[in-house]
């Protein structure tokens, strides 16, 4: 009965929260004040950014593919939102809607390239990285566009740091997004369709699934999970600045990967990266309590997510 | 097998090695570019500086697109190359300034310490079972802390000795690395290893059941793949006369790009380590004609992912319709 519960997969989203919240109480331990209400309010906060891009990594990932385009989506997103709102907030919700609008449709271009053209997903969305890069820094003059360094609406920054129920209200929102992701891929045909294509893609073709369109949306919505983050950033930081995308790529593969999703696709669950993102940005958060430099930071993050891919990551084929 | 049914042997070779013919005819079309723009923006022939910088500039990215290519081959793929090269770079930086002896041994030293970083990932992708792209992922921020442990700050410096040899700024010595590359990579393909990185890379189960050691192979390959990513590390210290424990890192990508552009799978088992040579050269040249062009270098990504496009693009279109036709 309890080993029907938990399935694979579900103890690998455990084991990814258990490790949070042992680094946790590492951290309580370290600095008494760590795992404090603020403590974990601002810990949160800042994986939910990590969670956001994650969740559209996780879509990816689900079909066996990648979103290397994230950095320069996250920044273009970032800078739209700022030039075209400039910090009023009458203009906030055309500018969301630009901003959302142009990463699902730079996502759509990943999913075309990679379902139409059969263009590998690591080259396209690595080149689609180079061209929003490009672009990005080309229309903003290397960021000295008159507009660039604009702030972002007020109601976006309050967005990002006022409180509901003693809750930052962006945690609200990202908990309405894993309960919507959750729901997509869990009870709805698009999810079964997603881990299908992700299972075996030729199968589902000939079983009637349209893989293209598949493809091109769960794409789409990488893209506009990134966007969103870009926004979120520039809510919590006030400015865009050129380059804030770059720790995205990594973390978020990191945090779907430890979350127990399938880097080859088709098994996983976005609360399992939800965990991931969690977890990497507690120890990140621990080793800054350590006072650990920045060199010594890189490594010991290195070092715990191959202890993490060691202890439940392995392939069990040739096991 | 039945003689009759078999193409001439030409062109056998020829739908065999798509992939590099492409590349190579990329690769002229290329310098013919490159020349003609240079030849309107400066009234002359580009001579012989311009071929050593040119040359000189791409030894690195030639050597990275190899380490990326042994690793492709195998079904794997390598995001610590970067890592590798920041690593050894530093290396090179803190040790290499002392008699030619120590230089030497030193140059050894930093070549070993590329295989055991190959040897980390290897052992952890053959051995651990892990997904190549994480494993990688891992090392590469344990690579790089490690490179910025041992270089804090830019710095060091080069003997003149050992910068002549490997990145002379008066006579492209390259020219001499370049066939030394295509000539042990020959060798390569020939020896058992070679044999089995493409066995592997083709079909892993049927590498196996032919006795093929799945694991020694995929070892060894990361392994002569970090030795290559420490040569990128050395040369890119005599490029630029001194260290960076960052300068590596747009290397992981870059790789892949020159890997992509030379014809090599990423799905394994198909591509050349000549291809991703040519390849990092074409990725070079696309710098160079874009400077000559005067496009604004604000946009010279976009025009760089715009090429790598179109050149997947085709490369698959042209190595359908060779397929097809035969």
């Amino acid at each position: 009965m309890i080993r029907a519960l938990f399935t694979r997969d579900r103890r690998r989203i455990v084991y990814a929260f258990i490790a949070g919240i042992v680094l946790f109480a590492i951290g309580q331990a370290v600095r008494p004040g760590f795992a404090s209400l603020d403590g974990i309010r601002s810990i949160l906060t800042v994986a939910s950014f990590v969670g956001l891009v994650a969740a559209g990594q996780t879509f990816v990932i689900l079909i066996g593919g990648i979103d290397l385009s994230v950095p320069w989506v996250l920044n273009a997103g970032a800078i739209l939102m700022v030039t075209s709102s400039l910090g009023s907030d009458a203009r906030a919700i055309p500018a969301l809607a630009l901003t959302l609008g142009m990463g699902a449709l730079v996502g759509a271009c990943n999913g075309a390239g990679v379902a139409l053209l059969g263009i590998p997903a690591v080259v396209m969305t690595l080149a689609m990285n180079g061209i929003m890069q490009g672009l990005t820094l080309g229309l903003s003059g290397g960021m000295t566009c008159t507009n660039c360094g604009a702030y972002a609406p007020p109601v976006v920054q309050a967005a990002v740091h006022l409180r509901l129920l003693g809750v930052p209200i962006v945690l609200w929102i990202w908990l309405l997004i894993i309960v919507a992701v959750s729901f997509v891929l869990g009870m709805t045909r698009f999810g079964r369709a997603t881990y299908t294509v992700g299972n075996n893609a030729r199968a589902s073709h000939l079983a009637g699934v349209n893989v293209s369109a598949v493809t091109i949306i769960l794409y789409a919505l990488s893209g506009f999970f990134s966007a969103m983050a870009g926004i979120m950033l520039v809510g919590f930081g006030g400015q865009a600045a050129l380059g804030m995308g770059d720790p995205y790529l990594f973390q978020s593969i990191a945090a779907v990967v430890i979350g127990g999703v399938y880097i080859l696709g088709g098994r996983g669950h976005y609360l399992g990266s939800v965990a991931g993102a969690i977890s990497l940005t507690v120890l990140v958060s621990v080793l800054l309590a350590f006072n650990m430099p920045d060199y010594g930071r890189s490594i010991i993050y290195g070092v715990v997510i191959l202890a993490l891919l060691l202890l439940y990551g392995r392939e069990e084929d040739s096991a | 097998m039945p003689s009759g049914a078999r193409r001439s042997r030409a062109s056998h070779a020829l739908v065999q090695n798509v992939g590099l013919v492409l590349v190579i005819g990329l690769l002229a079309a290329c310098i013919i570019g490159y020349c003609a723009l240079f030849v309107i923006a400066q009234h002359r022939f580009p001579g012989g500086f311009e071929l050593t910088s040119t040359l000189d500039n791409t030894m690195p990215l030639a050597f990275a697109a190899l380490a990326q290519t042994l690793v492709v081959l195998t079904r794997g793929i390598d995001l610590s190359v970067g890592g590798v090269i920041d690593l050894t770079n530093a290396v090179a930086a803190q040790t290499l300034m002392g008699g030619p002896v120590s230089t030497t041994l030193w140059t050894a030293a930093i070549l070993l310490i590329g295989a055991a970083c190959g040897l980390l990932n290897g052992v952890l992708v053959a051995v651990g079972r892990l997904q190549p792209i994480l494993v990688t992922l891992a090392t590469l921020s344990i690579f790089q802390g490690l490179a910025i442990r041992i270089l804090p700050q830019p710095g060091g410096a080069m003997p003149p000795g050992f910068t002549n040899v490997l990145a002379n700024p008066n006579w492209p010595i390259s020219l001499l690395y370049i066939p030394l590359i295509g000539g042990l990579w020959a060798i390569f393909r020939r020896t058992r290893l070679g044999v089995a990185v493409y066995a592997i890379g083709n079909d892993t189960m049927a590498a196996s059941s032919h006795g093929i050691s799945v694991r020694r192979t995929v070892i060894l390959a990361y392994m002569l793949g970090g030795v290559a990513s420490a040569c990128a590390g050395l040369f890119l210290a005599a490029n630029a006369t001194a260290g960076d424990a960052t300068t590596g890192d747009t290397y992981t990508l870059t790789s892949i790009v020159a890997a992509v552009l030379g014809g090599v799978s990423l799905f394994g088992g198909r591509g050349s380590g000549l291809g991703a040579l040519f390849g990092a050269f074409v990725t070079v040249m696309v710098v160079n004609i874009l400077f000559f062009a005067h496009i604004d270098p604000l946009y010279q990504t976009f025009y760089e992912g715009l090429f790598l496009l179109a050149a997947v693009i085709s490369a698959n279109m042209i190595g359908r319709a060779v397929r097809r036709r035969r």
